[in-house]
Parts: structure tokens; sequence; C-alpha cells
């Protein structure tokens, strides 16, 4: 097994306190730092989010492979001569006014940066001003919009709607999700698109901004 | 015509009841203990509160339920590792006069026609989350499991020490205990992380309730957890509330119908919501009961009480079921 695939192995599994250590070491083997991130930590986790997809792997072992990558990252950081040359693009996302739930929307953030994205995670109870002001950021490719419930769905087609009628509207995609939300709804709404899961979401967004 | 108790056990047991057991009517609920009086909710629209535990609840105006409130600050348990510092757990233990208006709320249902049933939530897991933050929590059975051990065995001991008082004064037919084990599509955790954590906390409790007079369990988790159907057969659920639809519930009827029944069959996000109609809810009770059946089923919006989200929709199921009823029995 290639270091980078023990790197890969690792994040996988969550060994949060292995990984550093494996990165150091490729590293030292002359490994290039892009494709460690590449193939040892993105590629890892993108096989987590099929697995946690196909209900092979829950919540608890998703959220310490994510922990997994991010101390990884720490080390590989220094190495990589800027995070804007590895960032595939800016995601911004929210739950909508009105809705406290975070899980959701705190895995597809967890997924969404794991696929390489910057992500800005602007929490719950979000306003549809406070989206459009932070999709105003050119960076931005993304804006995902959370809700949970059937009673914050209004808050949901009022934020799309105030995303749809910025100015720099062709510059990002509008993702929405969450319990209630079927890919009907956002059709209805106005979303580019809908994703049921986590994993989903981050490859969706992926392939928005690089094909 | 049999009672909704008699109905009820028809149904559970693969008798023959004269119609589908309508949603709740089964159920005589007793709403209050002298714990729960001292354990704030906040009102729908109002401010936040902090409940016995020490957690913030939150209840907007447009959502169906009271939330906690996890910024760093109200976190109850910031350290796993310490968890005893941070939580102080609520007494159970009141005076017989504290009990005397919920024994008579008790008193007022008619055992031949309702089961008198105990409303208690959150549940085990729950608490946990509600006081360590959900992420927090779920990390912590990979970090921290012995605390996790330690700290459910706590909560676990005080449901016992309530379950006491309950049974002792009240004197339960039923007990509708809230857990919520999952998102719509699947479990929050694993089926054998559940066992190691959570199996053996609800077999002591359920366990309780059923040594001391009560004769149904029914748990209430609108979520995915079929896979779970098997370990709630060992801890004593009869009832299972709040199934949703992806859980294939015909196919749960046919296998584990006999040992446990299934309330629900209808996503509450499928009839309660902005725009709903009768037609819709028409449309969703049929087809529930028609691929479900007459028997070890109990047709219900997956909500977890006797109400709905907007005006209207629950009153519509009901009228729904009893005119299905009228037709096919």
């Amino acid at each position: 097994m290639s270091k980078i695939e023990e790197i890969a192995s690792a994040v996988e599994r969550g060994k949060a306190k292995l990984v550093p250590g494996l990165v150091e070491e490729a590293l030292d083997e002359g490994a290039d730092p892009v494709e460690i991130l590449n193939k040892g930590m993105i590629d890892a986790m993108s096989v987590v989010g099929e697995k946690f997809k196909n209900n092979e792997i829950f919540v608890p072992e998703m959220l310490v492979a994510a922990r997994a990558m991010k101390k990884g990252v720490e080390v590989l950081k220094p190495n990589l001569g800027g995070s804007s040359d590895v960032s595939i693009g800016k995601a911004v996302i929210g739950t909508v006014q009105g809705d406290l739930h975070d899980i959701g929307k705190n895995l597809v953030c967890l997924m969404i940066e794991s696929a390489g994205f910057e992500v800005q995670d602007l929490g719950v109870d979000v306003p549809a001003e406070k989206f459009v002001e932070a999709a105003a950021d050119p960076a931005v490719k993304i804006v995902g919009v959370s809700a949970l419930l059937t009673t914050t769905m209004p808050a949901m087609k009022a934020t799309v709607e105030a995303l749809n009628a910025a100015p720099n509207r062709a510059d990002f995609k509008v993702m929405v999700g969450g319990a209630p939300i079927t890919q009907a709804f956002a059709d209805e709404i106005g979303a580019d698109a809908y994703t049921p899961d986590a994993a989903t979401a981050a490859s969706v967004a992926k392939a928005f901004v690089v094909g | 015509m049999l009672t909704p108790r008699q109905n009820l056990l028809e149904t559970i047991r693969g008798g023959h009841p004269d119609r589908f057991v309508n949603q709740y009517e089964f159920m005589g609920l007793v709403m209050g203990t002298p714990y729960s009086v001292r354990n704030p909710y906040p009102t729908k629209g109002g401010p936040n509160v902090v409940n016995a535990w020490g957690v913030t609840l939150s209840f907007p105006d447009n959502v169906p339920g009271g939330f906690p409130v996890h910024t760093p600050d109200k976190i109850v348990i910031k350290d796993i590792e310490e968890w005893q510092k941070y939580l102080k757990v609520p007494n159970v233990v009141y005076d017989a006069e504290e009990w005397e208006p919920f024994i008579a709320m008790a008193e007022k249902v008619d055992r031949t026609q309702q089961f008198v049933t105990n409303f208690i939530a959150p549940g085990v897991f729950e608490q946990c989350h509600y006081l360590l933050e959900i992420q927090n929590c779920l990390m912590s059975f990979y970090t921290n499991p012995d605390e996790m051990h330690e700290l459910i065995d706590c909560i676990t001991e005080w449901e016992l020490a309530y379950a006491a008082e309950i049974c002792k004064y009240i004197k339960p037919d039923a007990i509708f205990h809230h857990d919520d084990w999952g998102s719509q599509q699947s479990t929050f955790i694993s089926p054998d992380m559940f066992r190691e954590f959570y199996k053996p906390a609800y077999e002591k409790i359920y366990g309780y309730y059923k040594a001391h007079g009560v004769e149904l369990i029914i748990h209430h988790s609108d979520s995915y957890a079929a896979t779970l159907v098997p370990d709630m057969i060992d801890m004593g659920i009869d009832i299972w509330q709040g199934v949703m639809t992806s859980n294939n519930i015909p196919e749960l009827i046919r296998e584990y119908g006999g040992k446990i029944s299934f309330m629900g069959g209808i996503d509450s996000a499928s009839v309660d919501h902005p725009g709903w109609t009768e037609e819709e809810v028409r449309r969703e009770v049929r087809r529930a009961c028609d691929e479900c059946g007459k028997l070890y089923f109990i047709p219900n919006a997956s909500q977890g009480l006797p109400m709905s989200t907007f005006p209207g929709v629950y009153e519509a199921l009901t009228k729904e079921i009893d005119a299905y009823s009228k037709e096919v029995f």
C-alpha cells in the first residue's frame, strides 16, 4: 500500500491521530502535496460520502473522517502554496430564516469542504438578505439553502427568489435540500439543483464548478 | 362496536378489529407530572427558556416544537470528559399532594375506552444531544465511549427514578415515549452502535414499566429506523409511532407483525404543509391503509402528538380514516 493509500485509508476510518504523521511521512518521501490532498483526502472523503449515502456508515463515522482529514490538511497547508491553488471555489451554505436545524446543513458543509471548496457557513435562521449579501462575493460559486420543516419551505422559496433576483446570479448555482424538499419543489422555486443527501450535494456542487 | 381500547388490542394482536385504529384515539394522554411543571418549555413564539437540565430551548412561531439552542455559551456539557462537572440532574421525587392534579387527569380517562398514557420526552438519545450538541455527541461515541456510557447510565437512572414515581401515582396503562433515532433516510448511528449504547438503557426503562403494570409501550421516532426493529422488539416496544414511508412498512409488517405494530405510514410533510388539501389527505390515507392492511398497523401522520402544524390537517386525517374504515371493514 502506498503512503497516499495509507492516508486515504486512515481518513476513511477517521484516524485523526494517525493522519498527520502519515502526511508528514508522505511529504518526507517527496510526495506531491496536491496529490496527497486530492488522492489521499478528497477522494477518501468521496468514498466516505458514498458509503454514507448507501447507509454503510453513519453520521459519527462521517464526522470522524472529516476530523481526520482536517488534521491532515493542517499539516499539508504550509506545503500547498496558498489555498487559492487548491480550492475549487467558494460555497456559502445556511439554514433558512425561522429554522434552527443544523445537522443536515453541517454535513453538507463538511462534504462540500471535503470536496475541495472553501465553505462559508452562514449558520441557522438565516434571513434571505444575508444569503444575498454573502453571494455577492465574486468567489462564490455555490449557494446552499437548507430547510427542514414544511413551515420553513416558504422561507426557502423567498430566499431562492431573492437570490434569483441578485445582479450576479449568473455567477453562482443555487442548491437546496432538507427533509421536506423535493425535486418538484426545487423546480417550482427556481433552484438549480435539489440533492437528497450530503454526499450527492458535494458531487453535484463539484460537477457545477469543474464540469 | 369495539371500544378504542379493544379495537387497538385486536389490531396489534392479530385479532378482529372492526375498523382502523384512528390515530391517537386509544390514548388518554396525561401530559404532566410534578417534574414536568418544573421543567419549563417555551411557548410557541415566546421567549427562549432554560429547562430543568439547563438546556436552552427556542420555539419560533413557525415550527412544530421547541428546539435546543447550541451556541457555544448555551451548550450544557462543554467537555464530555468532565460531564459530571456540568450536569445537574433534576429531582423527580415530589410529595403525594403535588401529584393530585395529575392523578385527577388520569382518573378522567375511562380505562375501558382508552389507555391512560403518560407522555415522556425527550428520550435518552435526545437528552444526550440536547446536553452535548448533536455533533459533539455523535463524535463522542468514538472519542469518549466510556464517558458516553457513563452519561447514558446517568440519564437511564434518572428515567428509572421518574418511571417509579409515574407508576406509583398514575399507574398508567401505556407509556408514550419520544426519542428520535434517525433522519428520514437513515438512523443517526449504526445499529451496532445503537445496540452498544442505547439498547441496554431502553431494556431497563421499558422493562421497568412492563414489570410495574404498564401494558403498552409506544415509542415515537419519526424517522427511518427499520434496521432497529428487532431491537425495538427486544426492548419491549409494542407500537412504533412515527414510522415513515421510507421504512417500507408493508415489508416490516410481513416480517414482524405480531411482535410489534406500526403507527404512522403517512409522512407529515406529505400532508401537513402550507398548501395542504383534503384530496391529498384522502389519497395518503387510502394509500397507507391499502399498502399496510388492517392488522399491526395504525394509520397516522408521523408527527408525535395528536395535532398538526397547519390547522385542520389532523382533523381531516381523522375524518378520512373513519370514512375509509366504513368502506373497507
